[in-house]
């Protein structure tokens, strides 16, 4: 039975309950996410300003409050660690009221951190983004791998980010475009979006049914920032010099109103990367009301403006040349000041309005208005016929001149050592950016104009490429304890998205104008006045292309028009111990792209549906099903529903351990952003277009007492169905072209370990993670290629069969040379198949490290990490039968384990340890710092990811292709971080 | 309390001083515009025409601290000239194998350029042997350590930059007017007739209906193989444009206008016609150069023209083609195996006379 821990009665309380009808409470005290049950934490019931008694959960978080008089209470739980909560309890006919389950919200001194952490780096159109896969809870093996294992670039069981369902106040906030979990949106926003809510895997939220990767929901209303004044610096040497920041929340006040605000700025370089820096800001303000004990109001709105240089990824030449590999060839010198070409430049406000009404104590539902707006842009060089000006840039290299192999054709050792030479010695700028030969040629390019006056037609400029979000969300979740065993989770919600895709002119470089004209359109259709023109409509009224001055809008223009909607309903079943649930979520998504310009290439058809003609030739093109290829106006509209369906059980056993298991079906829909060939030009959408599924299951189980933590799960997924696309220049077509691959399955398979010991020292603990997986390809993909500038396919729906393995054949040794052994018939013999990984994260990965805290709030950690297993992204073309074979269609052995293969990167093993000490001032003020110091064994080789190039390299002998280099981004060497902080 | 909040404030005041430091290098503000490049002045050592008189018929490296210098005459905007421009002075022009694209940004008409010659290599392109050295075009360039041309392009910036200078920015070239009398002979050379390599401009050129073209079946095979050739020449072969970009291409090969032109070099000739290769030659598209033939008195005159020029598929004015209509044309006077080759700067350089 209930076991009965400490409580107390005032004398006068028991002397009248003796005559009044007297009942009680009772119920179990869990951690929110994971429901855990937390031991220790003290409640009390109080009736108005009137504490009526007090009392702590026992070890399996359980308690009860018997001989309580009939009567409206207020219940207020806290424990260390977690956010105190605030129920209300009814006690009637003098009944033990069964409160099931109270939950409390963990609120922990997370490391600090935040999502810059994860370095911005510059992908291009390599088609590779990431994004943070943090989780926070205090899970014991999340605790120390969300934050730990960032600087690896770490990804939860191997799935992208988008996999990661990221809510606000109950709002989904995963990108409309691209899924992407947005956590740039309040990055600096610390103290603001501290209190969050996660659950892990399969496991169902209260905001969502969720999916395979957890849920993590920030709660970010002023009554969840911790109440009081807070301040901190915090300075760096692998991010960003100093953060500062300040905090305030009024808690809840006796009016029932509570206020918010948290500020900071991020600004400076680092001592790694040259070129990066931040000049970035946060605010966040917020205001909350509660209305009787029913209602809650609150209104949000926070936003992180700012500005941060990019770094970029080169090949594994130019870094030797350098002698560094955080070489960032992004930025140059401009009258002796670094300047960097690509900024990260946003602003993007978000606003909140949310509604809590708790009509019964076993009703709750909440509902949630959020609209995120601003803009949201990316800065590059742009350039018009005029040499490439980036110093990494191939043709800049050595190995451009001089390849020992001579079937690369490369034999000037001569200019290869000139070109060393100049990277030895940074001639002329040669390591970086030449800002003043691009505003020279800019200074020298007077252009006649048509009104007889000279100006400069900018031949190199900066464009900002824009992607302005108007983002309307709207949300409503009920949760309904129903009886004693079963308890009803439900909500809807609706997203209205408009995001306009343009680029601006923000920078004319010295120059007067740049002319609005398509450069890739003109290697192909240089005599054709029309084609070149990114803005048809103009050149028709104008008989000229736009000449685009500083701050307009040029290239391409057009609308991402998203929508989504979605009902879901999570019902859970407890019965003692056992607790099961069953979930289900149904969707709409849909989505089309409304071009706002007429793009030379694809005139379509007039505003009035007729043919387009100039000077007698037809600028309306078709495709080869017969229709139109437009470039104006709506697309077709893709539209998918949606549907996942999860199960869950756990089992609570007397004293501290919790057996789960979750298993879950999903169907998703394809992004925006995976859907359209060329989005940039035209309205196709990839043929063929379907939800992926996902099959996924984990088995867990966990320990949690006296100072123990224990999780151990295990899971498996299976990802099928996915697209994916990228554009680039297909050195085999002489073209640019469009890439849109479908059918990519994944296997996802692992185990996952986290331990928190007490070791013989009071205060000294020794706590470790292990992440063990296989995340492997498991489908031969379909690919369709087609050229940009005309829209002809190249392939069409054929196999990319090199992507998920490729054969190894056997080899002996014949008069002492390796030679492919054959059979009789004169076929290669396999040896065997090599598998194909999902890449970007190691597939191992494991942390071990001591703790020591002591009573005057010193502590201590010392920390090694292992990572092993990850391989590089893979470019699907070198995985095509067209590249393995080369010119001569022949693929030989030596072609398909040179061209297929996917390249592993060196294990590591990482020396962290950290130190801090708080101070207490009449337990008032409080004052302390931390410094961390991660890689203090300087590894400055550690490769955390990076892109292969997509580029083809003929061979003299004509029988096969070679590769570009890949690019490859670096772990920062040993670097600190150093908060201070103070509170009061 | 007090002396927390004092060291509070200090070390967040230590940070910040510190973080400071970080907006010198790392400048987010607006830039100051850089200064134009100053001008470079020399004074040459030799004229065009004294050096170009140092090849002798094979590739030389130069070795003297030889200085030349004049006005860039050439630009490559168009595509027609590429990776090289063309410097003259009142003696005479010779070709700079630069190896970069997109010169003319950095290297203006007009503008006077300083070579410093020693170290770099004087050869000859087209070259058939003949009385004065070899009758070719005399260029300046790099060694080739492949020995398969008698230059190579200098492609690297800092041998550019150490062998290139830019000097003052003037007027562009006057092309001067040239009569058929002052036409190179098969072996004259720039160092004999100093119209060889510099701007002039030819008057009343007639189209002669004989074009000649260079395809390959497949370029991304070995292109000197036999197989792989078809060459257009003797006749017009229905071209009626400057050249033929990829798509030009691939609407002449589609119209049907080679089917019965046969592969191969010279005589052998054993692999089939245009027709019998079709599909391969429309799978394997490629832009191509085309010498259309004019005449300017008694001598023949190949008005040359690149397929990756942005010009190529401009159409020759039907009444030129039908040889009612003759031509004026600007350009450089090349030589390529005693033929006069010549090459346009830009389209507006030709003038059909009424």
């Amino acid at each position: 039975m209930y076991k009965r821990i400490f409580f107390a009665f005032t004398a006068l309380l028991l002397s009248v309950s003796l005559w009044a009808q007297t009942g009680g409470v009772r119920g179990t005290i869990v951690n929110r996410s994971g429901r855990v049950p937390v031991a220790g934490a003290s409640i009390e019931l109080s009736e108005g300003n009137e504490i009526v008694v007090r009392g702590t959960s026992g070890s399996d978080g359980r308690f009860l409050f018997e001989g309580i008089d009939d009567g409206i209470y207020g219940m207020s739980v806290k424990a260390e660690g977690f956010v105190p909560a605030h129920v209300n309890v009814t006690v009637e006919k003098g009944f033990v009221k069964d409160m099931m389950f109270v939950s409390l919200v963990a609120a922990r001194n997370v490391v600090e951190a935040d999502d810059s952490s994860f370095a911005e780096f510059d992908m291009d159109d390599s088609g590779y983004s990431d994004t943070p896969s943090i989780l926070f809870s205090n899970d014991v093996y999340t605790d120390i791998v969300g934050f730990g294992f960032s600087a690896i670039r770490f990804k939860n069981r191997g799935y992208n980010s988008e996999t990661q369902d990221v809510y606000l106040s109950g709002v989904k906030m995963n990108d409309a475009i691209t899924g992407y979990s947005p956590y740039s949106l309040w990055s600096g926003l610390n103290e603001a979006t501290r209190s969050k809510e996660t659950t892990v895997g399969n496991e169902a939220s209260d905001y969502g049914a969720g999916g395979y990767n957890g849920v993590t929901n920030i709660l970010a209303t002023p009554s969840s920032v911790r109440p009081g004044w807070r301040f901190s610096a915090l300075t760096n040497s692998a991010m960003y010099r100093l953060r500062l920041m300040a905090t305030y929340a009024s808690g809840e006040l006796d009016n029932g109103w509570s206020y918010a605000f948290n500020v900071s700025a991020r600004v400076g370089g680092n001592d790694w990367v040259k070129g990066v820096y931040y000049r970035n800001f946060a605010y966040y303000a917020g205001v909350e009301k509660k209305f009787s004990d029913v209602h809650r109001l609150s209104l949000v709105a926070f936003a992180a403006p700012g500005q941060r240089g990019a770094q970029n990824a080169s090949t594994q030449e130019v870094y030797d040349l350098m002698g560094d590999n955080m070489y960032n060839s992004n930025w140059g010198y401009q009258n002796g000041k670094m300047r960097n070409a690509r900024v990260r430049k946003t602003h993007e406000p978000v606003f909140v309005l949310k509604y809590t009404a708790t009509p019964t104590e076993n009703l709750e539902a909440s509902a949630t208005i959020l609209y995120r707006t601003g803009k949201n842009g990316y800065t590059a060089l742009d350039w018009y016929d005029a040499p490439d000006p980036r110093p990494d840039y191939y043709r800049n290299l050595p190995s451009y001149f001089y390849n020992p192999n001579p079937d690369y054709d490369r034999n000037d050792a001569f200019k290869a050592g000139w070109a060393k030479e100049a990277w030895l010695s940074d001639w002329n700028s040669t390591c970086h950016l030449n800002w003043d030969r691009l505003y020279n040629v800019n200074y020298n390019n007077q252009v006649l104009q048509s009104d007889g006056t000279y100006l400069n037609r900018s031949k190199y400029a900066i464009e900002e490429r824009r992607v302005d979000q108007n983002d309307v969300n709207a949300a409503a979740n009920v949760k309904w304890t129903v009886n004693n065993w079963f308890t009803l989770a439900g909500g809807a919600n609706f997203k209205w998205n408009r995001t306009e895709y343009y680029k601006k002119l923000d920078d004319l470089l010295g120059g007067d104008y740049y002319l609005n004209i398509d450069q890739f359109a003109e290697r192909d259709f240089a005599s054709s006045p029309t084609m070149i023109q990114n803005d048809l409509d103009y050149f028709l009224e104008h008989g000229d292309a736009e000449r685009v001055g500083r701050g307009g809008k040029y290239g391409y223009d057009y609308y991402a028009h998203i929508r989504n909607a979605g009902v879901w309903a999570n019902g859970i079943f407890t019965h003692g111990g056992l607790t099961a649930n069953v979930a289900l979520e149904a969707g709409y998504t849909g989505f089309w792209r409304e071009g706002l310009l007429r793009k030379g290439l694809f005139a379509g058809l007039d505003d009035n549906g007729n043919e387009i003609y100039y000077e007698g030739r037809k600028l309306t093109s078709y495709d080869s099903y017969g229709n139109v290829i437009s470039s104006k106006g709506d697309s077709e509209k893709a539209e998918f529903f949606t549907y996942s369906a999860k199960v869950g059980a756990s089992y609570v056993f007397q004293g501290g351990h919790r057996l789960y298991a979750n298993a879950g079906y999903y169907t998703d829909a394809p992004t925006f952003s995976q859907s359209f060939i060329s989005p940039r030009t035209r309205n196709t959408l990839i043929a063929g277009l379907e939800t992926s599924k996902t099959v996924s299951a984990d088995i867990n189980y966990s320990y949690s007492n006296n100072g123990y933590d224990l999780r151990v799960s295990g899971f498996w997924t299976k990802i099928m169905n996915q697209t994916d696309l990228m554009s680039f220049y297909d050195d085999s077509q002489n073209s640019f072209t469009n890439f849109a691959m479908t059918g990519i399955d994944q296997r996802h398979l692992g185990l996952e370990l986290g331990f928190r010991i007490p070791f013989f020292l009071n205060g000294l603990s020794l706590q470790g993670a292990l992440s063990l997986g296989e995340y492997i390809y498991t489908s031969t993909p379909r690919m369709t290629q087609t050229i940009d500038n005309s829209a002809a396919v190249v392939f069409e729906n054929q196999p990319v069969t090199y992507w998920k393995e490729h054969p190894v054949y056997k080899k002996s040794m014949v008069d002492g040379v390796e030679t492919y052994e054959v059979d009789l018939a004169g076929n290669y013999l396999v040896d065997k198949k090599q598998k194909h990984y999902v890449p970007s994260t190691p597939q191992i990965a494991s942390s071990l490290a001591f703790n020591y805290r002591t009573n005057s709030y010193w502590f201590f950690t010392v920390e090694g990490q292992c990572f092993a297993n990850s391989y590089l992204d893979m470019n699907p073309l070198y995985r095509t039968d067209m590249a393995v074979a080369g010119p001569d269609g022949i693929a030989t052995p030596v072609e398909i384990e040179y061209m297929a293969a996917q390249e592993k990167f060196d294990p590591v093993f990482l020396l962290n340890a950290s130190v801090g000490k708080s101070w207490y001032i009449k337990r008032k003020y409080n004052f302390g710092f931390s410094l961390n110091v991660n890689n203090i064994l300087n590894k400055t080789n550690v490769r955390t990811g990076g892109y292969e190039q997509t580029r083809l390299i003929d061979s003299k002998s004509g029988e096969r292709y070679y590769r570009f280099d890949p690019r490859y981004f670096y772990m920062s060497g040993v670097n600190y971080m150093l908060n201070l902080y103070f509170r009061f | 309390m007090k002396i927390i909040y004092k060291i509070f404030v200090a070390a967040a005041l230590l940070l910040s001083a510190l973080a400071c430091e970080e907006f010198t290098p790392v400048f987010t503000g607006k830039y100051p515009e850089p200064g134009e490049y100053e001008k470079v002045t020399m004074t040459p050592t030799h004229t065009i025409a004294q050096l170009v008189a140092m090849y002798k018929g094979a590739a030389k490296v130069i070795e003297e601290d030889i200085i030349i210098g004049g006005k860039v005459s050439t630009s490559d905007r168009s595509g027609n000239f590429y990776r090289s421009f063309y410097i003259q002075d009142e003696t005479g022009g010779i070709e700079i194998k630069i190896g970069k694209t997109g010169l003319y940004n950095d290297y203006k008409p007009g503008q006077t350029v300083y070579v410093k010659c020693g170290g770099l290599t004087l050869g000859m392109y087209g070259y058939k042997s003949g009385n004065n050295g070899g009758s070719g075009m005399i260029q300046l360039g790099l060694e080739d350590p492949e020995g398969e041309y008698q230059t190579s392009y200098m492609d690297v910036a800092e041998i550019i930059d150490r062998h290139v200078f830019r000097g003052e920015f003037g007027d562009p070239v006057v092309p001067q007017v040239i009569s058929a009398s002052d036409l190179p002979g098969k072996n004259d050379t720039q160092a004999t007739n100093r119209y060889i390599g510099s701007l002039v401009t030819l008057k009343g050129l007639k189209y002669a209906n004989e074009v000649f073209a260079l395809l390959y079946v497949d370029s991304n095979k070995d292109t000197k193989l036999s197989s792989n050739r078809v060459f257009l020449s003797d006749e017009t072969h229905g071209i009626t444009t400057w050249a033929m970009s990829k798509n030009k291409y691939k609407e002449y090969l589609s119209a049907g206008l080679w089917d019965d032109v046969k592969l191969g070099n010279g005589n052998d000739q054993n692999y089939g016609t245009v027709a019998d290769n079709k599909e391969q030659l429309m799978n394997n598209p490629g832009a191509y150069s085309v010498s259309q033939y004019f005449t300017m008195g008694g001598s023949e005159i190949q008005i040359r023209t690149s397929g990756y020029s942005r010009f190529a598929d401009t159409e020759i004015d039907p009444d030129v083609l039908a040889g009612t209509k003759t031509i004026d044309v600007t350009g450089v006077i090349t030589m390529y195996q005693g033929s006069i080759q010549f090459t346009l700067l830009d389209i507006t350089d030709v003038k059909v006379n009424d």
